[in-house]
């Protein structure tokens, strides 16, 4: 069977056709699934090999970036949800999706209604859309095999992106798959660079099995040929990869 | 029914840090510290702890059923919502509390407290009252109220009869003024004639409905009187372009793309609002201008957009702002942040951010655009079918932005800052953001006949234009409200943001409605479309509007305008000859600070440039993408090569020296800005927008000029302008001053290229290349320019180098040089002259220039006087038209047909480096120009 992936949208999502083009363009097939068809049961989650949470305002970022979203998917489709996850099937949340699973709790810990990292406004106070290079941690996850050590390039874009977490690391057992670096590719709190102050250089996050990331940056503005960069690429061709190898 | 409350406060509130620093800013520096606590107010029998989740997240914010504010900090001010009003957020909350199981939720509101510390309860309120909410929506809550119910109450005015019968001039213009109509006698006099014939008084809705369709705003009266409307669409039917698909007659124009897309167009200014409410001002100029690419055609989508702004100097000292006008300096910072709010949610790239001033932007300057892409098959709109049902959707109706088309008709006073605030709406994207996802759903599944958007008018303009040719039949009641005391009249001329006007037929109107749910869309049938050929509306059980379309839309007095020739005070440049390497330092340096030539990243990097994965080049580029492209390239069909290249022209120095050559060289101006890349001026399309004065015969013939000229050239030019709009009320008024703006003007074009790797951007890209300057860089070239500026001049003439037939001499031979791959980076030349280009091209590859100033002496010049110019002008001089060619230094250029100078060199040392003869003038590191450039717009936004 073709794996197909569920991008998950609602209301002010707005990447969501972007990112099924990046995924067209790795190879992979997929459906954008509305929230709300999830919620009527006209569509369920089960029938996907693994899901993006895409970029935009969802509901406005009402009350809080992401959470709204979060808080649907937490208490009313618990069990949906839990089920995916239980399966281990990869899950990328992009800007807005990465907001929605830290509401969630989904991330750090995989432990939905848990909430143990926050993505609070930038250290600027303001919106901030520039470029950045990230340096990949590790090569644990589905998500980043083989590229551990790489710098990639793609373009970023949000207001709350600094990563927020009690004590000495995320907890869960997450990992920091992403930082955000300098040219030379060390890892940075120097504004731009690290564009909004997030500690550690905390661009992108795994759970313990790398199986779900969250990440601020935006890959799926860096795959096509008329993208600046590609790099971003790598990331939809690693999930493509995974499924021909599981 | 019960009342209860849980107030949050954030840890780390970025927010609040960033309101301390702007009100600090801002006149406030006393203010020392700065905390907001918002209030959720619950109404119905609801488990206030389950819903803490939901309004704080325990890592960040501390939620209580009690306010967490230790009153003895400072002065607390709350703002809430109106009672009659609905909040925005109300929806999220009762959504999100149905999530969590809480439906018994029957209401909620949400109200923020400020607290300032340092500052006296008085001037809290004043800063409260200055920046913190609109009054025609908001309102302090007095510490001791308390709210019976959230819920919206009010109570409506009745509709009342207005007779004008009787009533002399001075009576006629004395209620015209005060019932905040701004119609001319000749208007009041015209619907004074109607009611005898009629033999009836008008309703206040009908005549509120007159007057608003016969604004300057909705009817063009200036332009109509001076027979300026015609003239561009004449010109652009003259041409008969075989890419232009819909032009002047639509709410954008239209563009054929490739394989079967479209792509569209508009500009829109929204200068009054902005220049009294910038914040809501612009965020709603962006709605609006958005909704204008949704109601193209059967509705197409938006896949970029601009922001231009022009105001006076925001480095101004506070007493030099006139009485009544806000500080320039808050509305270029207010505008960035009303920009980002509305544009980022939307999900479209930022284009083109520009920022300019004048001295005469008392009443500012606020432009954006829309691009858009739709299926040819969708780019004309059908006319209604009488029995087609007028489905209203997106938002309620509220009291925001009445008045608007009839107020920013009007000229702007210092009492108008305060009178005429009820004209600005209020934003809120994430309804637009909407129905942007749901349009072309519903367009590709055949339901549209006909949409358009609601601006300014309201329901009154977008139904009294969609049924000009059947006749419509509303019912006002069906109208959904978020202020309860609406009245007739307001609920048709309310400017409420996020509102389309579909036409659908009825057999098709179960199946909208459906996908409008789907994408929580709220809509309501308001009524049908009929072949009375009348407009009708009824309200509350009676008929509020009874109204000939031939009445509303032929009896329009166009009254006659004398036009006189102004005497103009422009002075010859007497500018100072640089001598010494210190002159040439401080002058270049001065240049790349200008605000015209600085960075403007500080604003432009806050809007999202790269949503929707389209963008191939932004707004910055290069290495590191920090230099200004002063371009934008899309590939807006997935998958594809195909380009859509915009520019933009803007400049409101020229206008002083010379109206009808500055209207020329914006045009010239911005299709350079695209030929230079590899686009061709033959697939390309013009939009223009015009600011200029309240009438007076002066300012007319300067208007009529612009026009006439800017017909003529694009006539010749043989590329059309598809789309335009005109506001001609740039004038400010205050105590006794009457300051105009200057004659203005802005040019996008909207171009396609079959690959976007074809396009040529301006960094540098090797050194030992060498740099040409291709077409004319004699005669004019510092009148109106930055270098001018800095010494206080504009000069009694521009740079008229070319003609139309020259241009496009020059067009041709650039479009067979890129061909030919014969240079690798290009630039068009404009304001900051050579030199800008130089920096922004070094900036964006870390690569260094030698320029030759003297001509000649670094290889050849032909076809024009080498020796009448100097040096400043060489490298300063706005040689509109003219372009900076990077060449390898094997390519043989055979005789070039047009005017040439060869200017240097492309060095591997990160520095500029100007000589003389050889001998070196000035050398200056890429790193000092690049503090001088990047400081000064950093400044001002604080």
């Amino acid at each position: 069977m073709t794996p197909t992936v569920a991008i998950l949208y609602a209301p002010g999502t707005n990447c969501h056709e972007e990112t099924a083009a990046a995924l067209e363009r790795a190879g992979l097939a997929s459906e954008l699934v509305l929230l709300r068809d999830l919620l009527t049961g006209d569509v369920r989650l089960d029938r996907y090999q693994a899901s993006v949470v895409p970029g935009g305002f969802s509901y406005g970022d009402h009350l809080g970036a992401g959470r709204i979203f979060a808080t649907i998917l937490v208490s009313q489709l618990k069990e949906q949800l839990a089920t995916f996850l239980e399966a281990g099937k990869p899950l990328l949340g992009i800007c807005n999706g990465f907001q929605v699973l830290t509401e969630a709790g989904i991330l750090p810990g995989k432990r939905p209604g848990e909430r143990a990292l926050a993505l609070v406004e930038n250290e600027s106070a303001r919106f901030e859309d520039r470029f950045v290079r990230l340096v990949v941690s590790e090569d644990y996850s589905p998500w980043t095999a083989g590229l551990g050590g790489r710098v990639l390039k793609m373009p970023s874009a949000h207001a709350e992106g600094r990563a927020l977490w009690c004590g000495p690391a995320p907890g869960g057992g997450a990992r920091v798959a992403f930082r955000y670096c300098d040219p030379a590719g060390n890892p940075t709190a120097e504004y731009p660079h690290n564009p909004s102050g997030a500690p550690a250089a905390v661009a992108g996050i795994t759970d313990a099995t790398g199986l779900v990331l969250g990440l601020m940056p935006h890959p799926e503005r860096a795959s096509l040929p008329v993208h600046a960069s590609q790099d971003g690429l790598e990331l939809f061709r690693n999930l493509a990869n995974w499924f021909r190898n599981s | 029914m019960a009342i209860s409350c849980i107030y949050t406060v954030s840890r780390d509130d970025a927010e609040a840090r960033n309101w301390l620093r702007f009100l600090r800013h801002h006149g406030y520096g006393d203010l020392s510290t700065l905390v907001i606590e918002r209030v959720f107010w619950l109404e119905g029998a609801v488990d206030v702890r389950s819903l803490l989740p939901l309004v704080a997240n325990p890592l960040y914010q501390a939620g209580s059923e009690h306010s967490m504010l230790d009153p003895g900090a400072g002065p607390i001010v709350e703002i809430a919502y109106r009672p009659a009003v609905t909040d925005p957020e109300t929806p999220s909350i009762l959504a999100g509390a149905r999530a969590l199981g809480q439906d018994r939720l029957e209401f909620a509101r949400l109200s923020r407290r400020y607290q300032f510390g340092g500052l006296t309860a008085a001037r809290a309120r004043e800063a409260a009252g200055r920046f913190l909410y609109n009054p025609v929506v908001e309102r302090v809550r007095e510490p001791d109220e308390v709210w019976a119910t959230l819920r919206p109450t009010g109570r409506p005015d009745p509709v009342r009869s207005i007779s004008l019968a009787g009533l002399s001039e001075g009576d006629l213009c004395a209620l015209s003024q005060e019932r905040s109509w701004y119609a001319p006698l000749a208007q009041m006099r015209v619907i004074q004639a109607h009611e005898t014939r009629q033999a009836r008084p008008h309703t206040d809705a009908e005549i509120e409905i007159l007057v608003q369709s016969w604004s300057d705003h909705c009817y063009h009266t200036t332009w109509k009187s001076l027979g300026l409307l015609k003239q561009l669409s004449q010109a652009t039917a003259d041409i008969n372009h075989p890419l232009v698909v819909s032009a002047f007659k639509d709410n954008a124009g239209g563009m054929e793309f490739y394989e079967g897309w479209v792509v569209t167009v508009k500009g829109e200014t929204h200068n009054f609002p902005s220049s009294i409410a910038p914040f809501g001002g612009i965020s709603t100029k962006h709605g609006g201008v958005i909704r204008d690419t949704l109601g193209f055609g059967k509705g197409a989508y938006p896949v970029g957009g601009t922001t231009v702004m022009g105001t006076m100097d925001p480095r101004l000292a506070e007493q030099d702002v006139p009485a009544g006008a806000l500080h320039p300096r808050l509305i270029v910072s207010e505008s960035i942040r009303g920009t980002a709010y509305y544009v980022n949610p939307m999900g479209i790239p930022m284009m083109h951010p520009l920022y300019r001033t004048h001295p005469r932007y008392a009443k500012c300057f606020a432009l954006g655009h829309s691009f858009g892409l739709i299926p040819k098959q969708y780019a004309i709109k059908e006319t209604p079918q009488p029995g087609d049902i007028a489905l209203l959707i997106g938002g309620e109706t509220g009291r925001d932005g009445i008045h608007g088309a009839t107020a920013s008709s009007a000229g702007m006073t210092g009492e108008t800052l305060s009178r005429e605030s009820a004209a600005v709406q209020i934003g809120h994207p994430i309804t637009e953001r909407k129905f942007t996802t749901a349009i072309p759903v519903l367009r590709d599944a055949g339901l549209i006949r006909s949409i358009t958007d609601l601006g300014a008018g309201g329901i009154s303009s977008a139904a009294g234009e969609m049924a000009e040719k059947t006749g419509v039949e509303l019912d006002l009641d069906c109208v959904p409200l978020k202020d309860r005391s609406l009245t007739a009249w307001e609920i048709l001329l309310s400017e409420s943001q996020e509102r389309m006007l579909l036409a659908v037929a009825p057999e098709n109107l179960v199946q909208a409605q459906a996908i409008l749910d789907r994408y929580e869309v709220a809509h309501a049938a308001i009524g049908r479309f009929t072949s009375s050929r009348r407009f009708e509306a009824s309200w509350q059980g009676q008929k509020v509007v009874d109204l000939e379309m031939s009445f509303l839309w032929a009896a329009c007095p166009i009254e006659p305008v004398e036009v006189r020739e102004p005497k103009r005070r422009v002075e010859p440049l007497r500018l100072p000859t640089l001598k010494t390497r210190e002159e040439w330092s401080a002058a270049v340096h001065g240049v790349l600070g200008h605000y015209h030539c600085a960075d403007q990243s500080p604003a432009g990097s806050r809007f999202d440039s790269t949503v929707q994965g389209r963008t191939v080049v932004g707004p910055y580029g290069g290495r590191d993408h920090r230099m200004p492209t002063n371009l934008a390239v899309s590939a807006p069909l997935r998958g594809k090569p195909y380009g859509l290249v915009t520019t933009v022209a803007f400049n409101p120095f020229y206008g002083d020296a010379d109206p009808r050559v500055c209207a020329q060289l914006m045009v010239i101006e911005a299709i350079t800005k695209a030929v230079v890349a590899g686009v061709d001026y033959r697939e390309m399309v013009l939009c223009d927008n015009f600011y200029t004065p309240r009438l007076r015969p002066e300012t007319a013939w300067d208007l009529r000029e612009m026009v006439a000229a800017i017909a003529e050239l694009s006539r010749a030019l043989g590329v059309p302008f598809i789309s335009g709009k005109d506001s001609s009320s740039g004038t400010f008024e205050a105590a006794g001053r009457r300051i105009d703006v200057p004659p203005t003007l802005a040019v996008a074009t909207m171009g396609r290229v079959p690959d976007v790797s074809r396009v040529v951007t301006k960094e540098f890209k090797r050194a030992g290349n060498r740099l040409l300057l291709l077409g004319r860089s004699d005669g004019g070239g510092l009148g109106g320019s930055v270098y001018a500026d800095l010494n206080g001049q504009r000069g009694d003439r521009l740079f008229e180098g070319y003609d139309a037939s020259s241009i496009r001499q020059l067009w041709d031979l650039l479009l067979a040089l890129r061909r030919e791959r014969q240079y690798v980076s290009g630039a068009a030349i404009a304001e900051g002259g050579t030199l800008l280009r130089v920096f922004e091209a070094s900036l964006g590859s870390g690569l260094g220039a030698r320029i030759e100033l003297a001509p000649g002496a670094a290889g050849t010049t032909t076809g024009q006087d080498a020796t009448s110019f100097a040096k400043e002008e060489h490298f300063f001089g706005e040689f509109v038209g003219s372009v900076l060619l990077e060449i390898e230094p094997d390519v043989r250029l055979d005789a070039l047909k047009v005017p040439y100078r060869w200017l240097g060199e492309v060095i591997s040392q990160a520095e500029i480096m100007l000589t003389e003869g050889g001998s070196e003038v000035l050398r200056e590191s890429l790193a000092d120009l690049e503090e001088s450039w990047a400081k000064t717009f950093r400044e001002v936004v604080g």
